[in-house]
């Protein structure tokens, strides 16, 4: 067992530096991937999409598709759902417990943007 | 009832595993993400069973087989955790690596995300420190519990990050269970609640490094049969500086005023001050466990032992004659370790059925194959073994190419690290 547990440590430290050095020496992400980048969204729009898998959420401005993402995060769905079809910043910034995404989070979410929320109210 | 106790951890280990998985699986994710995740509630189940089996109740030693299985299904246990939350990080990252590589890093690293893989973090390099420090086994044995205590802390942070995560619905529950085995391990048997109060009666050196201790009960006294062994830790006493912690001895005779006694051999800080013990001395008695001896079958049997691994035996030969033909091999390196030969010689001339055959083999190790009866001769005998694990694996395997089937070979090896 000592065997098993120095290989499988030493193979799970060789895979993180893997990582580490892939994100430093690999290209980065296809941008592209952001679709409609600046296509503008009234609020209106915003609140027709309030569905689990129709779900968009304006956030410091920007809105974003992530339909496709909520059954990825990691939160109960009765935390983030209520949030679909709103202007979601504060949630964002707070995670309604005082405590603001990750840094990764941000990568994750510019991802699924798809346009910028208009400035005044319909 | 044998198949019962045989499949009792199985079952265990499998209903734990496949619990969370089941009750959290994910669904409508891609394929290395799920399996990222199934790969961290199947470890998350393997540590509950873990913890769970290494409580020293004896009504649980006897449902799930000997504390000693408990124990060996422990340490395999919490290692197949290990693995899998090893790769647990790595698979969640692994399933970020196509869509950039970036994403992959940020998905593992703990700089750029927030606490709840922080703790993640932590919880590994918790469980890491614990098992390098259950492998180091040269440390002192109070330094190594100290840090394979880590071990429990790590699973708790662990449900801890699983928490932050947002996940409730299984996590505590998992963490209500896991709470209340560390602190019932804690509570009842590290600090001795679940052990009586015994006094000792007499020291008395029977080999070089090797003292039997008489343990007189003040309350109400254990119950233990031959082949069996107890957990004692020794207190203070007007010279004696005791130990406080508790360590495992066998005992070698139980008398009829429900006084035991058990053979103390030096092997460790300990077990080397417990030489110089006097009477008078306090000590609290958990126990007792193991099946070593228990249902023995009517056939002929064959018990080999090598030094301090005479101490069963020696507690049923005790209790009175052998009721089969017994042969009892007692290998050790001189006399002077040859603890209770004088007795065992005086007990086989009284027994008829007793054939002993003790040897001194020097400081290299026996050749086993010379000592052991031969094939026909061992035919139908049940063999019972206890000894240095070293001495063990050379008998089995002798006794393997005679053709004994594992069933008729039955050994512990009394070792709880």
């Amino acid at each position: 067992m000592r065997r098993l547990y120095l290989s499988t440590t030493v193979i799970f430290w060789l895979l993180v530096s893997a990582f580490w050095a892939g994100s430093l020496w690999l290209p980065p992400a296809d941008e592209s991937l952001a679709v409609a980048a600046e296509k503008v969204i009234s609020r209106t729009e915003l609140a027709k999409h309030a569905l689990p898998d129709n779900c968009w959420m304006a956030i410091r401005g920007t809105v974003y598709d992530l339909s496709a993402y909520m059954p990825r995060h990691p939160s109960p769905p009765e935390l983030v759902l209520p949030w679909c079809g709103k202007e979601a910043t504060e949630a964002y910034d707070t995670k309604t417990k005082g405590r603001p995404h990750s840094a990764y989070a941000d990568e994750l979410l510019a991802r699924y943007r798809i346009g910028i929320l208009t400035a005044s109210k319909p | 009832m044998f198949l019962l106790r045989w499949l009792s951890i199985p079952l265990l280990v499998l209903a734990a595993t496949v619990g969370p998985v089941y009750w959290a699986f994910p669904e409508g994710l891609s394929p290395a993400r799920s399996l990222g995740i199934v790969l961290g509630w199947a470890g998350c189940g393997l540590l509950l069973a873990s913890l769970l089996l290494m409580l020293r109740e004896t009504w649980l030693s006897r449902w799930l087989g000997g504390l000693e299985r408990m124990y060996q299904w422990h340490h395999h246990v919490g290692m197949a955790a290990y693995v899998l939350l090893l790769a647990h990080p790595l698979e969640l990252a692994a399933d970020a690596w196509p869509a950039s590589p970036t994403l992959a890093w940020q998905t593992l690293s703990p700089f750029s995300q927030g606490w709840p893989v922080r703790l993640g973090w932590l919880s590994l390099l918790l469980l890491m420190l614990g098992l390098a420090a259950t492998f180091a086994t040269r440390i002192p044995y109070r330094s190594w519990r100290w840090l394979h205590f880590s071990l429990g802390v790590g699973v708790l942070v662990g449900l801890w990050h699983l928490l932050q995560l947002g996940i409730e619905e299984p996590v505590l529950p998992i963490l209500a269970l896991a709470a209340l085995f560390l602190g019932w391990r804690i509570l009842r048997e590290d600090s001795g609640l679940a052990a009586r109060p015994y006094i000792v009666q007499s020291a008395t050196p029977v080999a070089d490094g090797m003292v039997e201790i008489a343990l007189k009960p003040l309350a109400e006294p254990i119950a233990a049969t031959a082949g069996q062994f107890v957990l004692v830790a020794f207190f203070a006493g007007p010279t004696f500086r005791g130990c406080g912690e508790f360590h495992p001895f066998t005992v070698s005779s139980m008398g009829a005023g429900r006084e035991i006694r058990v053979g103390v051999k030096a092997l460790g800080d300990c077990t080397r001050r417990i030489q110089g013990m006097e009477p008078g001395v306090l000590a609290r008695v958990h126990g007792a466990f193991g099946t070593f001896l228990a249902e023995r079958p009517a056939a002929p049997q064959l018990w080999l032992a090598g030094g301090i691994g005479i101490t069963p035996f020696l507690a049923l030969l005790r209790t009175g004659p052998v009721s089969q033909e017994t042969t009892l091999v007692y290998l050790y390196r001189a006399e002077a370790d040859a603890a209770f030969l004088q007795e065992l010689r005086a007990l086989a001339e009284q027994d008829p059925q007793l054939s002993l055959q003790a040897l001194a083999t020097g400081n290299q190790p026996p050749n086993i194959d010379s000592l052991l009866p031969a094939t026909r001769e061992l035919a139908g005998h049940e063999c019972y073994l206890c000894g240095p694990p070293g001495m063990l694996a050379a008998v089995r395997q002798s006794l393997h190419e005679r053709g004994i089937k594992p069933r008729h070979i039955h050994f512990e090896n009394f070792g709880f690290r």
